[in-house]
């Protein structure tokens, strides 16, 4: 076992010792990618739940911006979403260039179009709900508001589940996209790593298995909060 | 207290009310029969404008519900309505389902609405369910406690859909059973169902539709036993 290890470290030409060198920075990345993703999907539940109810409008002038804005975000590259964003909306409000900025840019571009995906799951999960609810809440004297948050919303959010994690577990992957923007996230920092050491596997098998650790943390939770939650409802 | 006058609703270019007119008064009991199709649970959405009014007016206690200034959730908090399919809020208990809108409409505290509640509940004879889920509920259970919850809104008028259709048969009964001391108590309720008996006995007037007009009304003896349209006579030999 000593000797594999030896092996691996000294002799195999396997570049652990860069990997250990730069963990700090590896960490660092981390940390922004989870930053980009966690604020972009909770921007993006906000957003997306405006535009799923002005989806929804009975009025089609309302309606038509919101469709349009899906169809926008849902259908182009998020690549080129990222780099529109970064090159043409972040500068109007912040000058010159910086980590922070292409940050920015990463999440309003990744808020931006997972509100898209996550308006359509919002609209297919209220949308789930059987008529006859909205008509008993409104019945009662329950205006649109109140039947929405206490009889709709409550019982669609159990069926949103699945779906919202799917979407933030293709969202933390797809932060990595703002690496072409050098946002300091993971897939950054290991092209940053493999130009100046020219090495290839050593940092991008590392931190494929940073995101898999990240996304299969994330895939366990919310099979156990799934869980939970319909344990509860068999009451 | 509700006064209908020519009303008219179309779904699209299907016209289902052609021209309803209906007068009824304080604590009377109205029963609509009439085949499947006719337009009654149109007509009776129409009276809380859960269904919009193509034309026409709809009246209640005489505030006009089709004119713009009208709140509507201030009307709908004066008429409650029973439905077919009940439909409790599965995420929420017996005693929840009661008060939500009595302490989100009402503003009434938790426990005028809980006391409330809990006081329609041993009218309903469902006292030891409080805190059970509409789903471990039979469903003349539910419709007891939709019908408890519409009641906790202290509404003046009661409509029911066809309270029983969705019922097995040995549950009719207690369903009905509620209703009848409801309207013993005074209640003005407009009833459509199948349930003849229900009619003949508690009923204060019958009306009959067909095919989107009222074609006969009357009272329950003379509906029933001496019909004087052929369409009357035609429905009831097929029900009767
Ligand atoms: N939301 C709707 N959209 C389109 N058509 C509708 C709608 N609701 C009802 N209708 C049509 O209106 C007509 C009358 O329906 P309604 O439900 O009022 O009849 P009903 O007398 O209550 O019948 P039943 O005894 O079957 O309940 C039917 O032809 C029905 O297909
Ligand atoms: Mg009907």
């Amino acid at each position: 076992m000593q000797g594999l290890y030896d092996w691996i470290l000294n002799d195999s030409g396997i570049r652990i010792d860069v990997i250990i060198e730069y963990f700090p920075l590896f960490m660092k990345g981390t940390l922004y990618t989870l930053g980009i993703s966690i604020s972009g999907i909770l921007i993006g539940c906000i957003l997306g739940l405006i535009i799923a109810f002005g989806k929804m409008s009975r009025l089609m002038p309302i309606r038509l911006p919101f469709v349009w804005y899906i169809n926008f975000f849902r259908g182009t590259p998020l690549l080129v979403q990222i780099l529109i964003i970064h090159f043409g909306v972040t500068p109007l409000f912040i000058a010159g260039a910086s980590p922070i900025k292409a940050v920015i840019s990463a999440i309003i571009a990744l808020s931006l179009n997972s509100a898209a995906y996550l308006a359509e799951i919002y609209r297919a999960g209220i949308q789930s709900i059987d008529k006859g609810q909205v008509e008993a809440g409104r019945s009662l004297g329950m205006n649109k508001v109140q039947t929405m948050s206490y009889i709709v919303l409550p019982q669609s959010i159990k069926r949103m589940i699945p779906p919202f994690g799917n979407e933030f577990i293709t969202l933390i992957k797809d932060s990595s996209l703002a690496s072409v923007i050098a946002a300091p996230e993971l897939l950054y920092w290991a092209r940053a790593v493999n130009g100046k050491f020219f090495i290839v596997w050593e940092s991008l098998l590392f931190i494929a298995l940073i995101y898999l650790v990240i996304t299969l943390s994330l895939t366990y939770l919310l099979n156990y909060i799934e869980k939970r939650w319909n344990i509860d409802d068999n009451r | 207290m509700i006064t209908v006058n020519n009303l008219k609703k179309s779904f699209g270019d299907n016209e289902v009310l052609k021209d309803i007119n209906l007068q009824i008064k304080p604590q009377e009991v109205v029963v609509i029969i009439g085949p499947s199709g006719s337009g009654k649970s149109t007509c009776l959405r129409c009276m809380n404008l859960l269904e919009s009014i193509t034309a026409g007016e709809v009246h209640i206690e005489g505030v006009n519900l089709t004119d713009k200034n009208t709140d509507i959730n201030q009307i709908r908090t004066e008429v409650g309505m029973v439905f077919q399919q009940f439909n409790l809020f599965p995420h929420k208990s017996v005693l929840e389902n009661i008060t939500l809108a009595p302490i989100k409409v009402r503003k009434w505290s938790k426990e005028k609405a809980n006391k409330v509640a809990l006081d329609l509940l041993e009218k309903v004879n469902l006292s030891e369910k409080a805190n059970a889920y509409p789903d471990s509920l039979s469903g003349g259970q539910k419709q007891r406690v939709a019908i408890a919850r519409a009641l906790a809104m202290e509404p003046k008028i009661m409509l029911f859909d066809e309270p029983t259709s969705a019922l097995d048969p040995e549950m009719v009964g207690e369903v009905l059973d509620v209703m009848k001391q409801l309207a013993k108590e005074g209640m003005t309720m407009v009833v459509v169902t199948h349930e003849m008996g229900f009619a003949r006995e508690v009923g204060d007037r019958v009306i009959f539709m067909d095919e989107g007009y009222i074609i006969e009304e009357n009272v329950p003896e003379k509906l029933f036993d001496f019909p004087s349209h052929e369409r009357t006579k035609s429905f009831l030999s097929k029900v009767l």
